[in-house]
């Protein structure tokens, strides 16, 4: 009952917030990067909520408490890469936005490799993205399992991501994704504060033994490269944070949302492996479960503690689920209405926001195996666009051909190597990187050749 | 010079698979500075 009250607390607050950024929708620019108009902190936590996803109190959680401080490693692997990515090519890519009204990171392609490339990367993308956002309903959906049905957690999550980038598009999904990206991070130290206050003896993490080093058993080399290196890219492969480069409303703005997405993502990630560090010094102590499934281990923690605390806490993870899934469903409806109708109404932007929600909750609903598959595989099959995106910047090679070459032989990879597992102990994101990059310079050379 | 940097983050964030091997938290705050360090120079000296 607690958590159905603060559900319908949390929807009233983000729909009113979204209702207020309404009334400045005025074009599809205004709609889906509100106008290149958004300041430095509103910037940055949509940055930091569109990023950090349900994955950060649920999936790292317990990935530190099972396999330890790797999962520390991996995350700011990730952030380190992101900020060295972000601070050198940001301002280019926001200059380049500005100066030709780029919208969606489709017209960054479009505009160096021509229309197609755009509409191909569109739908890779799309084949990447809306799996991925399935899995983000699935969750929480199984987080509210005590409150509600699946099917109706399903349900509601996909109601709140429609309305939110129906009403007020990307102004509307940024503030709301602002407020609760503060409660996600009040939420994650709370949860660290209560798991050391149940603790005897919380300072004791020389029990843990090897989940205190790497490598250790699981945290291999070529496990660690395997889950660090498609997120170290993330910055300038995925679709959702590209098109927040194009927001800030100058450059200082830019500079800001750089540094305190930097700022909030140290503080999260740290807050939240420490937490899974010290629920599995609970367990060695005996005052915890010794939970085997990682995905059980927060709900876990929330059964154990007050009910009032363990309903905000599942709150904050369900908004954290929501400010990603309607940031990705925007951003795809973008590249849908832009990229692939060439349509610059918002009318059509609403409808494919409307229909993109419907197919993720479809997919979320029915549970197809190849979904968690594919969400699996969403950054590594992304990584194809990176020869692209540095072409931009770097090479004066390449062309409509090399690009859409590229973007097919970089997905082929990532799909034919998942599941034939024939990558010689290499792990597939470095197989993607490997042949999208020697396809793109490959076909640049005969493009070239061709033409003269 | 910036592939110099990216380097340089790299193989400071690779340290602990190389020469930290003691169960406390020495790992875990190693990590913890570098990236600390890295967004203090980000926020000082890149723009």
């Amino acid at each position: 009952m607690l958590m159905l009250i603060a559900l319908l607390v949390y929807a009233l607050i983000g729909t009113a917030i979204a209702i207020l950024a309404k009334k400045r929708v005025s074009s599809d620019e205004e709609y889906f990067v509100a106008g290149r108009n958004v300041g430095g902190i509103v910037a940055a936590l949509t940055y930091a909520a569109t990023t950090y996803s349900a994955f950060m109190m649920v999936g790292l959680v317990g990935l530190t408490y099972i396999y330890g401080v790797g999962a520390l490693g991996f995350e700011l692997y990730y952030l380190v890469g992101t900020l060295l990515l972000l601070s050198y090519y940001a301002p280019k890519i926001w200059k380049l936005g500005k100066e030709r009204g780029f919208v969606t990171p489709g017209d960054l392609i479009a505009d160096r490799y021509g229309k197609n490339a755009a509409r191909i990367l569109a739908l890779l993308v799309s084949i990447a993205l809306i799996p991925y956002t399935s899995i983000q309903f699935v969750g929480i959906s199984f987080l509210l399992g005590n409150s509600m049905s699946f099917e109706a957690g399903v349900i509601l999550s996909a109601v709140i991501t429609a309305l939110w980038a129906l009403l007020g598009g990307f102004r509307s999904v940024a503030w709301t994704d602002a407020v609760f990206g503060i409660f996600m991070l009040s939420m994650a130290l709370a949860a660290v504060i209560s798991a050391f206050s149940m603790n005897p003896a919380p300072g004791d993490f020389s029990r843990l033994g090897e989940l205190l080093y790497v490598p250790n058993s699981f945290w291999t080399p070529v496990t660690f490269i395997s889950y660090t290196l498609p997120w170290f890219f993330f910055a300038l492969t995925n679709p959702q944070v590209v098109q927040r480069i194009f927001v800030p409303k100058d450059e200082k703005s830019l500079r800001r949302m750089v540094v305190l997405f930097g700022l909030f993502g140290l503080i999260y990630t740290i807050l939240v492996t420490l937490f899974g560090l010290q629920l599995r010094l609970l367990s060695e102590a005996g005052e915890f479960p010794n939970v085997t499934n990682r995905d059980l281990v927060t709900p876990t923690f929330l059964g154990l503690i007050p009910e009032w605390l363990g309903v905000l806490i599942a709150l904050s993870i369900f908004a954290a689920a929501i400010t990603t899934a309607n940031s990705i469903v925007l951003t795809l409806s973008s590249m849908f209405t832009r990229d692939l109708l060439k349509s610059r109404s918002v009318l059509a932007g609403r409808l494919f926001v409307a229909a993109i929600t419907a197919a993720v909750a479809v997919f979320a609903i029915q549970k197809p195996s190849y979904i968690v598959d594919l969400a699996v595989m969403s950054s590594t099959i992304l990584l194809c666009q990176l020869p692209l995106i540095l072409g931009v910047i770097h090479f004066k090679a390449g062309g409509s051909l090399s690009a859409g070459l590229t973007l097919l032989a970089g997905f082929s990879t990532a799909i034919a190597l998942y599941y034939t597992k024939l990558t010689l102990g290499i792990p597939v994101s470095v197989w993607v990187l490997i042949v999208s990059f020697a396809v793109f310079f490959v076909a640049a050379i005969l493009e070239k050749r061709f033409k003269t | 010079m910036k592939a110099l940097e990216g380097l340089i983050v790299v193989l400071a964030m690779s340290v602990p698979f190389i020469a930290i091997k003691s169960a406390d938290m020495t790992t875990y705050i190693y990590w913890s500075l570098v990236s600390a360090v890295y967004l203090a120079y980000i926020a000082v000296s890149r723009w």
